[in-house]
C-alpha cells in the first residue's frame, strides 16, 4: 500500500466544511497529520488559524472527531505535558498532540515548549509556520522573513519598510535542544510528511518536533491555485529545506534536482514585491550559509 | 494512627498535599513556597508519594501542567507565593472558569514593587475575582487540616471549582509548630477518589473542551460558577463538622468568632496575625472593654450573612488588613468586610486598619491601639480615614 493509499484508507478526523482559506495547505496539513494519527490522539489547537477556522467547534458544533480543545497561545506546550503525565501515570499510551501556529511556537509559547523539550515530556509538537498572526489580519512574528511585508511591518509608497530582523531559525534551535526526533515538513511533499508523522509518533523517550513550512496564500499574496506549487518552491530554492535530526543525526531528506534562486521564489510573492535587489540578495546570501550548515551537519557522524 | 510532629508550614503543606494522593503535581520554587516543592520531591523520590512530579520551567507552566493533567481527569496540586501568582494569572483565571478541582496552597507574600520578599497576602487577593475559592488560615495545623479539606471542597459535585489555601509567608511557612499528621486509613475515608463526570480529554469520549462561545452561552457559564460559589458557603460548614468528627478538630467553618457573644465592638483580622489579636482582645477585656473578634477564613466565596451576623448589633467594628485596596486607601477585606454589612442594612462606624506590609510585625500594641480606636469611634471620635498601623505605632 502506497502512501496515498494509506491516507484514503484511513479516518478522516477533521469536518468537512471548516472555514479555512480558499487553497489553504494548512488545512492540507492538518487533514493529512490527523488522518495519520487516529483517533487515539488529544489534539491541542492555540488560537490561530485552525482554531478561528473552526477545529475546536463553534458554538457547539465540533471541528474535529478527537477529543480537542484549546491551549492558552502560550502554554501549549505545558498543558500537553500535564494531559500526557495523567495517561501516562495511569499506564495508558495516548499521542497527545499539539498543531500550533508559529505564534504560539516561536513567541508566546516559546519558554513552554522549550522547557517541555528539556524535561522530556512526551508530546508531539506540530508548528505550522505561515510567517506570522495570519488569522488576525497578517502581524509580524519572529518568524517573519526580513524584508516581508506584514500589517505591522508595513511598506511606504516610496516602496520602503517591511520587517528589519532576521527570521528566527526554530527548526535547529528545537534541535539543539537535544530532542529525539525533529523534522521538517512541506504541504508540496506529502509522502515525506506522513513518514516524518509516523516517526514522531513512535517516539517514546521525550518530546517530538515537527516543523512545517506553510506559505499563506491570504496573507502573503499567493494566488490560491498556486498553494502546492509556491510551497514547493521554498524547498526548491532551500530556503525551507526538508531535514530530520534523530538523536542527533542530522539526514537531508530532499536534495533539489535543479536549485532555484531564492528570488525565484521571493518573486512568486506580494509581501516581498517591494524588496529591490540588494535586499533580495541578502536573503540569498544568508539561505546559502544556512544551506551549507545543514549540509555539514549532514556529514557529520 | 495520627503521629505528633514538628514542621514549619511549608512541611504541614506538603504533608497534607501527599495524603490526598495527587496524581500529578508541578510546581516552581519560589520564595517563600520553596520548601513546599523540595519536601514534595524528596516525597516522590522516597517513594512515599506516587504522584507525577513536573519540575517546570515557571508558574506559568506549573499551572498549565496541572490545568492539562485535570482535564484528563487527574487529581492535581501546586503552590505558589507572590510574583508566581501573578506569573499565572492567565491560566489561573481559566483553572476555574474550566471547573477544574485543582488545589494550591498559595503562601502568601507582599508583591513588588519595591523589592521584597515577606509576608502578606496582597498577592492571592488581588486575584480574588479570578473564580477561585479561598480561605486563609491561621496555624500549621489549620493549614494541614485545610487543605485536605479542599480537596473535598473542590472536587464536590456541586461546587468543582479549584481552592487556594492561603498562608503567611515566613510566619507560618517558615516558623515550626506541633501539627498532629493523621493516618493515611482516616484522610482515604474522608477524601475518596477523584473521579470526573463533567470535563475530560479522553479518545475513549472525545468532547471539544471551549470552543467559541457565543455571550449568551458565557452568561450561562458565569451564572452556574457564581452557584458553584455560593454552594460553596454551606459546604465549608458541613465539611468543617464532618472534619470534627473524623479528626477531632474544626475551624468555625466560614468564619471563627472569639469572645464575640457578649462584645460590643468587634476587631476583624484574618490569616497569622489573629493570635495576636486574641490576646489584645483579652487585654483589652481585663480592662473593662467588651471586645470581640472575627477571624476571616473564606474570602471567596466572601461569607457575607455569617459576617452580618457576627457583627449584628454591635456598635462599631473595625478591620484590620495586611494588603492595601488600591483606590479606595483602605485595606481590602475592610471593604469586602463592610460591602457584607450594607446588604444586612445594619450601619455602624467601620473602621480600616493597615498594618503588617511587607512582613512587618502586628504587635499586640498595634492591635491594642485599633481597639482603641473603635472604642473612641463608638464615642464619636473616629479617626479620620485609614489608620496605618505600623506608622502610628513603630517599632523601637
Amino acid at each position: 500500500m502506497n502512501v496515498f493509499e494509506k491516507l484514503a484508507s484511513s479516518e478522516e478526523m477533521v469536518s468537512p466544511g471548516i472555514s479555512a482559506c480558499v487553497g489553504c495547505n494548512v488545512e492540507l496539513t492538518l487533514r493529512t497529520v490527523m488522518r495519520v494519527l487516529g483517533p487515539n490522539t488529544i489534539l491541542a489547537i492555540p488560537p490561530g488559524c485552525m482554531g478561528g477556522v473552526g477545529v475546536v467547534g463553534w458554538d457547539k458544533k465540533s471541528g474535529c472527531k478527537n477529543p480537542v480543545f484549546f491551549p492558552l497561545l502560550d502554554n501549549v506546550a505545558s498543558m500537553l505535558a500535564g494531559i500526557k503525565l495523567h495517561y501516562e501515570h495511569r499506564g495508558e499510551h495516548v499521542n497527545v498532540v499539539a498543531f500550533a501556529g508559529d505564534g504560539a511556537t516561536v513567541d508566546a509559547g516559546m519558554q513552554c515548549l522549550s522547557g517541555a523539550a528539556e524535561r522530556g515530556d512526551k508530546i508531539l509538537y506540530i508548528c505550522y509556520d505561515n510567517e506570522g498572526y495570519m488569522n488576525t489580519g497578517y502581524q509580524r512574528s519572529g518568524s517573519t522573513t526580513k524584508g516581508a511585508w506584514t500589517s505591522t511591518t508595513p511598506v511606504s509608497p516610496q516602496g520602503k519598510g517591511g520587517k528589519r530582523q532576521n527570521k528566527k531559525d526554530f527548526p535547529m534551535i528545537m534541535a539543539m535542544h537535544d530532542i529525539p526526533y525533529m523534522a521538517t515538513c512541506n504541504p508540496a511533499f506529502i509522502p515525506d510528511m506522513v513518514g516524518k508523522v509516523e516517526k514522531a509518533m513512535a517516539v517514546d523517550n521525550g518530546l517530538a518536533f515537527l516543523y512545517i513550512y506553510n506559505p499563506c496564500l491570504t496573507g502573503w499574496g499567493i494566488p490560491s491555485d498556486k498553494s502546492i506549487e509556491v510551497s514547493r518552491m521554498a524547498v526548491d530554492c532551500s530556503f525551507a529545506p526538508l531535514y530530520e535530526v534523530e538523536n542527533g543525526r542530522y539526514t537531508l531528506s530532499y536534495t533539489p534536482k535543479k536549485p532555484l534562486r531564492v528570488q525565484e521564489y521571493v518573486s512568486r510573492i506580494k509581501k516581498f514585491s517591494h524588496l529591490g535587489q540588494e535586499e533580495i540578495e541578502a536573503l540569498q546570501k544568508l539561505t546559502d550559509t544556512k544551506w551549507q550548515q545543514l549540509q555539514k551537519l549532514c556529514e557529520m557522524d | 494512627m495520627p503521629r505528633i510532629e514538628v514542621m514549619n508550614g511549608n512541611k504541614a503543606a506538603a504533608t497534607a498535599a501527599a495524603l490526598c494522593r495527587p496524581d500529578v503535581i508541578a510546581a516552581y520554587p519560589i520564595t517563600p513556597q520553596t520548601p513546599v516543592v523540595e519536601y514534595l520531591t524528596q516525597f516522590a523520590a522516597d517513594g512515599i508519594i506516587q504522584s507525577s512530579m513536573s519540575e517546570v520551567e515557571s508558574e506559568l507552566s506549573a499551572m498549565s501542567v496541572v490545568t492539562g493533567a485535570s482535564l484528563a481527569g487527574s487529581r492535581t496540586f501546586t503552590a505558589t507565593s507572590s510574583q508566581g501568582l501573578a506569573l499565572m494569572y492567565e491560566p489561573y483565571f481559566r483553572a476555574s472558569t474550566l471547573r477544574l478541582p485543582i488545589v494550591m496552597a498559595i503562601i502568601n507574600r507582599e508583591m513588588i514593587s519595591p523589592q521584597t520578599l515577606w509576608g502578606g497576602p496582597q498577592d492571592a487577593l488581588t486575584v480574588r475575582d479570578a473564580g477561585w475559592l479561598q480561605i486563609y488560615v491561621e496555624d500549621n495545623q489549620e493549614i494541614l487540616d485545610t487543605l485536605i479539606l479542599a480537596f473535598r471542597l473542590a472536587e464536590d459535585k456541586g461546587v468543582l471549582l479549584p481552592v487556594n489555601i492561603c498562608y503567611d509567608g515566613f510566619y507560618l511557612s517558615h516558623m515550626a509548630e506541633r501539627v498532629e499528621v493523621p493516618d493515611q486509613e482516616t484522610v482515604d475515608s474522608f477524601l475518596p477518589p477523584y473521579v470526573p463526570t463533567h470535563i475530560k480529554l479522553d479518545p475513549k469520549r472525545p468532547m471539544a473542551v471551549d470552543p467559541l462561545t457565543n455571550g449568551n452561552l458565557l452568561t450561562e457559564y458565569r451564572l452556574r460558577h457564581t452557584q458553584g460559589q455560593q454552594r460553596a458557603l454551606g459546604l465549608i460548614e458541613e465539611l468543617d463538622k464532618e472534619f470534627l468528627e473524623r479528626f477531632g478538630r474544626c475551624y468555625g467553618g466560614l468564619i471563627e468568632e472569639y469572645r464575640n457573644e457578649d462584645s460590643d465592638a468587634v476587631l476583624v483580622t484574618m490569616g497569622s496575625m489573629t493570635g495576636v489579636a486574641r490576646v489584645a482582645v483579652d487585654q483589652a477585656r481585663a480592662q473593662g472593654r467588651k471586645i470581640g473578634l472575627v477571624k476571616l477564613r473564606a474570602i471567596r466565596p466572601f461569607p457575607a450573612q455569617r459576617v452580618a451576623e457576627a457583627l449584628a448589633g454591635k456598635k462599631a467594628f473595625g478591620v484590620v488588613d495586611r494588603s492595601v485596596s488600591f483606590g479606595w486607601g483602605t485595606g481590602i477585606t475592610f471593604q469586602e468586610t463592610r460591602s457584607a454589612m450594607y446588604a444586612s442594612g445594619s450601619f455602624m462606624p467601620a473602621l480600616p486598619f493597615i498594618g503588617g506590609l511587607g512582613g512587618e510585625d502586628v504587635t499586640i500594641e498595634h492591635m491594642l491601639h485599633a481597639i482603641g480606636c473603635i472604642y473612641a469611634a463608638i464615642d464619636g471620635a473616629a479617626p479620620a480615614g485609614t489608620v496605618w498601623l505600623n506608622k502610628e505605632i513603630t517599632a523601637e
